[in-house]
């Protein structure tokens, strides 16, 4: 019985948890700019996501190890410092983003400047992982970002033509605006695969004691919740696609992007775009800040869990509160939170080979996975998102220069 | 089929607890004693960041002597243990030490006295896992 709970639990945290400033951002500009041709980057994303984590998961629940852990372990150090630094570089870009989000949010609820947003926001952050537990912090974020289910709610209202919908599942050729197109689906790949999710995961079995009895929570949290976090990012695209394409309006604004909502669902729809905007970002900006502190105390031995007293583990609770201060910093000053956030979505997503290919090796090694390693289907899975992390690599920073902007 | 240590995998960069199973870092590098007339044999573990630095390579070392303070460490911050005091090699490596006396802990001690203690509820979070 305890297991169904908490296999609810992990659901509605994998949902609550997708949805962040990456994803609505570029799902927006997706539906905006090409209707609901990027669907098929959406859930090809997600599918990657999903696959990523039930392996990091499952790497926890078998061994007692996160894979950061284990990556330095068996990497050695001469690697770990490439990952380290690849992860770190685009995970702070993506928190300022997250933090740029909230304040928007605010912004557009009082009109008072984002960038007076920002200190404050990083503060309460600061407070709750000082504060909190575990289960807390990702638990309650979570929950409360169920409101973005309102999502679903506009699509439905907007009446899309579902059939073509579901024709954007399959990859097509853009037939104008190349560069825009294979830039704006790299971003939403980028938004989706994001390095600081499945690192947080895997440090999460551990804080949350899972062991071999856990797998099937494991296969279920990170395939069912993905499935239903990356829907809910397809509606935003639907949404995105019926509201701003027939009008011409090319979004480059955070002020615009929730006419998603206030389309459908009126001055209703628009306070509900801001709470969950405001409520996805502020628990993205919480985990992001976890999962940096995590990296560096599982990669140098550092004691650390975010259950412990932060006297019992202060370099863990310096870096975490380091992390999300500094954070606030370029928002305080004024930096664009829309540029931060396309720029931040490609650099993660050029980050990935460095995460995912080590994967493979871990995933077969007998010595830490006994007779959980992977299978040849899961294998086939991981060289496939490897290919892709490569692609992606090689690609993303000349399509940042070609389409972005 | 395992009859004895593989160093690069077992022991190398592998994550060390104290007497207590706390973290104390992970083995940053290994030290070989070369004896007459005897086979080398390892004589201690180094953990802490001038002893990683140097494996990274030079640039990391110059990087390091960039950050302030560094020097003000026992030992340079790097503790040397003997691989007498291994108890017991697993997932982890135990050793018989306590991490209150090494000097790669400095850091961790430092932060805690002069800046995590000193702001509210450093000490009194909730149910302590441990």
């Amino acid at each position: 019985m305890k297991k169904w709970g908490e296999i609810g639990l992990g659901v509605v945290t994998s949902i609550g948890g997708f949805l962040e400033v990456g994803s609505i951002a570029t799902s927006v500009q997706g539906g905006a700019n090409f209707g609901f041709r990027l669907a098929w980057a959406l859930a090809l994303g997600t599918i990657c996501l999903a696959i990523l984590m039930e392996m990091t998961g499952r790497l926890a629940a078998v061994s007692g190890r996160s894979y950061v852990d284990l990556l330095r372990e068996h990497m050695g150090i001469r690697f770990f410092i490439i990952p380290l630094v690849a992860v770190i570089v685009p995970s702070f870009l993506v928190l300022v983003s997250e933090i740029g989000g909230v304040a928007i949010g605010l912004q557009m609820a009082t009109g008072i400047a984002f960038r007076w947003w920002a200190i404050p926001i990083a503060l309460v952050g600061w407070a709750l992982l000082w504060r909190g537990t575990f289960s807390l912090v990702e638990q309650g974020t979570a929950l409360l970002g169920l409101v973005s289910i309102v999502f679903l709610v506009g699509a439905l209202k907007l009446h899309p033509q579902w059939s073509a919908v579901g024709a954007g599942l399959l990859p097509t050729a853009p037939s104008h605006d190349g560069a825009k197109y294979w830039y704006l689906a790299v971003s939403i790949l980028g938004a989706s695969i994001s390095p600081y999710l499945y690192l947080f995961y895997s440090a999460g079995a551990l804080e949350d004691d899972w062991n071999i009895e856990y797998l099937a929570v494991n296969r279920v949290t990170a395939g069912v919740g993905n499935l239903f976090g990356g829907g809910l990012a397809l509606m935003v695209l639907v949404c995105a696609a019926v509201v701003f394409l027939p009008r011409h309006i090319e979004v480059d604004a955070y002020e615009q992007i929730a006419l998603v909502l206030a389309t459908p669902l009126g001055r209703t729809g628009f306070a509900l775009f801001l709470i969950t905007l405001c409520i996805t970002c502020f628990g993205a900006t919480v985990e992001i800040s976890l999962s940096g502190a995590y990296l560096f105390a599982q990669g140098f031995g550092w004691p650390w869990s975010e259950n412990l007293r932060p006297s019992q583990d202060s370099r863990f609770a310096t870096t975490y509160s380091l992390l999300i201060l500094l954070a606030s910093v370029p928002i305080a000053f004024g930096a664009d939170p829309l540029k931060l956030t396309n720029i931040s979505m490609v650099l993660s997503a050029a980050s990935l080979p460095v995460t995912v290919i080590p994967l493979l090796a871990l995933m077969n090694d007998r010595r830490v996975m006994t007779s959980h390693a992977n299978g040849w289907l899961g294998n086939t899975a991981l060289v496939l998102i490897s290919l892709l992390a490569l692609v992606l690599f090689v690609a993303a920073i000349p399509l940042q220069i070609l389409g972005g902007g | 089929m395992k009859d004895g240590l593989d160093l690069r995998h077992d022991v190398q960069d592998a994550q060390l607890v104290d007497r207590r199973h706390e973290n104390i870092g992970r083995c940053d590098a290994l030290l070989l004693e070369l004896r007459e007339n005897a086979p080398p044999r390892i004589a201690a573990m180094l953990i802490g960041g001038p002893a990683r630095s140097e494996r990274i390579g030079r640039w990391m070392t110059a990087l390091r002597r960039l950050v302030p303070g560094h020097t003000r460490a026992p030992e340079g911050g790097v503790s040397r243990i003997p691989f007498a005091a291994v108890r017991s090699i697993g997932n982890t490596i135990e050793l018989d030490v306590l991490r209150d006396d090494l000097p790669s802990e400095h850091l961790e001690q430092w932060l805690a006295r002069n800046v995590i203690c000193r702001i509210p509820g450093a000490e009194s979070k909730k149910e302590s896992k441990s």
